[in-house]
């Protein structure tokens, strides 16, 4: 079934010494990322000192291993959230994400339950992760060696979720996800993570980008085009005149949330915020991408707007300029009302389905959820 | 409408429509930069393209809306191919599979209507000989049966791919319906519509 086989026996075995930037993303032959701008030492020097002062602070503010987290959020959410749009140190980020996404509870709660869902149970999907594999973040040095340890990370990880929820499955577009969850935890982590998003640990849950339908997708769509229209009328109405229709360019910035096809630098400084403050940070940077760009983009004809939104600026894409403006856009109750006012035109256009509130679960359900998930797929599995 | 006033460009949407990892964004990119690389990032939503192609004294420019190959994407993909003056429906020749599922985008496609929209059905991955598993033959004979034009491609070794495009042009061009080839009737033909229509399906 091994339909790549053929050609690719160029494939490295050990990993070769590729130049990689400080994510480990293979660099383009002389590509200028981001990173990549030479500075001047002292500039290099004095981000150096600021990184460390910061390290020192998130040391302290989460304790040994995470123990004083809680503690400290309660007692400090405002510091907490301020030094989380500020960006959290790359080293302890991995451990971070899993703090304020609530995963980590669901590790503790479910011991054991990622490997049984890894090593016992078989997946419909599993030919479909596999051929996506090689295909997931393939300029990652990390992902791009043949069955190499982050592809076999991959794998484990799609196809231990593709069972935890049958209904789900794979979806294409998840894999990024967890790609980008496995480049700062183990796999189990990462899967735990995925289930806090998807189930709805702390936010609501997010399941129903990858349902059957897409439901949550065409949903974010929706919204997201009325907040254009609020927010930039210009825009919104030009966008509208060209029929530039919202699926056309935000649809795998919602699916993938931002990890898709953007700047790898700017996704992660993203997803500190995504994970702290919920879904309505892909619709502000959404929307600050919009800003930033809006006076070229409201004089550009259809065809140029598409390659506009492929290839937005380098100061569009610097996280200190862009998420400053990202969290100028007041969007949490308007998206709650737009989410009624969807959810109405559906009941409308189908009275038959009634649509269930999207409301985040308890934790304490959750490990309920898991283990009967658990249970009824190890009653349909056959070994 | 013959083609009496020189260089003229004339827009046409295209989509491509086919299984996962069957090639589409490959055959694309190959005929919009001339690249190919082996593992070609999947495709999430829709990705567009634009490359313009001169037949005779006619300019053909295309806009290619690349579409995600998943079962589970397919409430994105009528958006793109309607209103769409063609297609082309991708299938992998080592895996039967692409081959039933690009059945499927025809017979969705014939079930739209548009019977001036060009449909091209490409067996994508012709260079892997060894591991063939569908045959030209039988391709072959489905694509007459349906009323389409059928090329076999490979993104990798760029066979076929600037034909297929300048096929479709040519058959733009021409206005003939691929629906029926021997049809000498010329179906009106619109400057090229992004029009959405309303209704229509799709949960």
């Amino acid at each position: 079934m091994d339909k790549k086989k053929a050609v690719d026996d160029t494939e490295p075995g050990p990993t070769p010494s590729w130049p990689v930037d400080r994510f480990g993303f293979i660099k383009p032959e002389q590509g200028s990322s981001p990173d990549g701008i030479s500075k001047s030492t002292s500039v290099h020097e004095r981000e150096r000192e600021r990184d460390e002062r910061r390290l020192r602070k998130w040391r302290k503010m989460i304790g040994v291993g995470g123990s004083d987290w809680k503690h400290y959020v309660r007692r400090n959410p405002h510091v907490v959230k301020r030094r989380i749009r500020k960006g959290i140190p790359d080293r302890l980020r991995g451990l971070v994400w899993q703090l304020i996404s609530g995963s980590r509870d669901l590790l503790l709660m479910n011991p054991g339950v990622y490997e049984t869902l890894v090593i016992y149970e078989t997946s419909a999907s599993e030919l479909e992760i596999i051929r996506d594999i090689s295909r997931t973040f393939p300029s990652h040095i990390f992902f791009q060696q043949r069955h190499g340890p982050g592809q076999r990370s991959l794998y484990n990880v799609l196809k231990a979720y593709s069972v935890y929820d049958r209904d789900v499955g794979y979806v294409q577009g998840m894999g990024f996800l967890a790609g980008l969850l496995l480049l700062y935890m183990s796999e189990e982590d990462a899967f735990w993570l995925l289930v806090a998003l998807l189930k709805g640990a702390v936010h609501a849950p997010m399941e129903g980008l990858y349902q059957a339908g897409l439901p949550l997708v065409q949903q974010y769509l929706y919204q997201f085009e009325k907040l254009v229209l609020e927010h930039m009328p210009k825009l919104g109405q030009h966008f509208i005149e060209e029929m530039i229709n919202p699926s056309m360019y935000a649809s795998q910035w919602f699916i993938t949330v931002f990890s898709y096809s953007f700047p790898f630098h700017l996704t992660v400084r993203v997803w500190d915020v995504f994970l702290y403050e919920g879904i309505k940070v892909v619709f502000q940077v959404g929307l600050a991408l919009l800003r930033f760009c809006h006076d070229e983009l409201v004089k550009l004809p259809f065809e140029k707007l598409l390659h506009a939104f492929r290839n937005f600026p380098e100061e569009a894409t610097d996280p200190d300029v862009l998420l400053p403006l990202a969290f100028t856009f007041k969007v949490s109750s308007h998206l709650e009302e737009l989410e009624k006012e969807y959810q109405k035109r559906l009941e409308g256009s189908n009275a038959s389905t009634s649509t269930k509130r999207s409301q985040p679960l308890k934790l304490k359900t959750m490990s309920r959820i898991a283990s009967r998930a658990f249970g009824n797929s190890t009653n349909n599995s056959e070994k | 409408m013959a083609a009496n006033a020189g260089n003229k460009i004339r827009n046409a949407k295209l989509v491509l429509l086919g299984d996962v990892g069957a090639g589409k964004s490959s055959l694309v990119l190959r005929f919009v930069k001339g690249q190919f690389v082996e593992f070609q990032e999947s495709t999430i939503g829709a990705a567009f393209f634009s490359q313009t192609l001169a037949v005779n004294d006619e300019t053909v420019k295309f806009e290619i809306w690349d579409t995600a190959g998943q079962e589970r994407y397919h409430s994105l993909a009528p958006m793109y191919y309607r209103g769409a003056a063609a297609a082309i429906v991708v299938y992998d020749i080592t895996n039967p599979a692409s081959f039933t599922r690009a059945k499927k985008w025809v017979q969705e496609l014939q079930a739209q209507g548009n019977s001036s929209t060009v449909v091209a059905l490409a067996g994508n991955k012709a260079d892997l000989l060894e591991t063939r598993q569908v045959q030209i033959e039988e391709a072959k004979t489905y694509a007459q049966e349906n009323g389409l034009f059928f090329m076999e491609t490979s993104a990798k070794t760029a066979i076929n791919v600037n034909d297929i495009f300048y096929e479709i042009a040519k058959r733009l061009i021409q206005g003939q319906p691929a629906q029926n080839p021997q049809a000498g009737m010329v179906l009106s033909q619109r400057p090229n519509e992004r029009l959405v229509s309303s209704s229509s399906c799709c949960s």
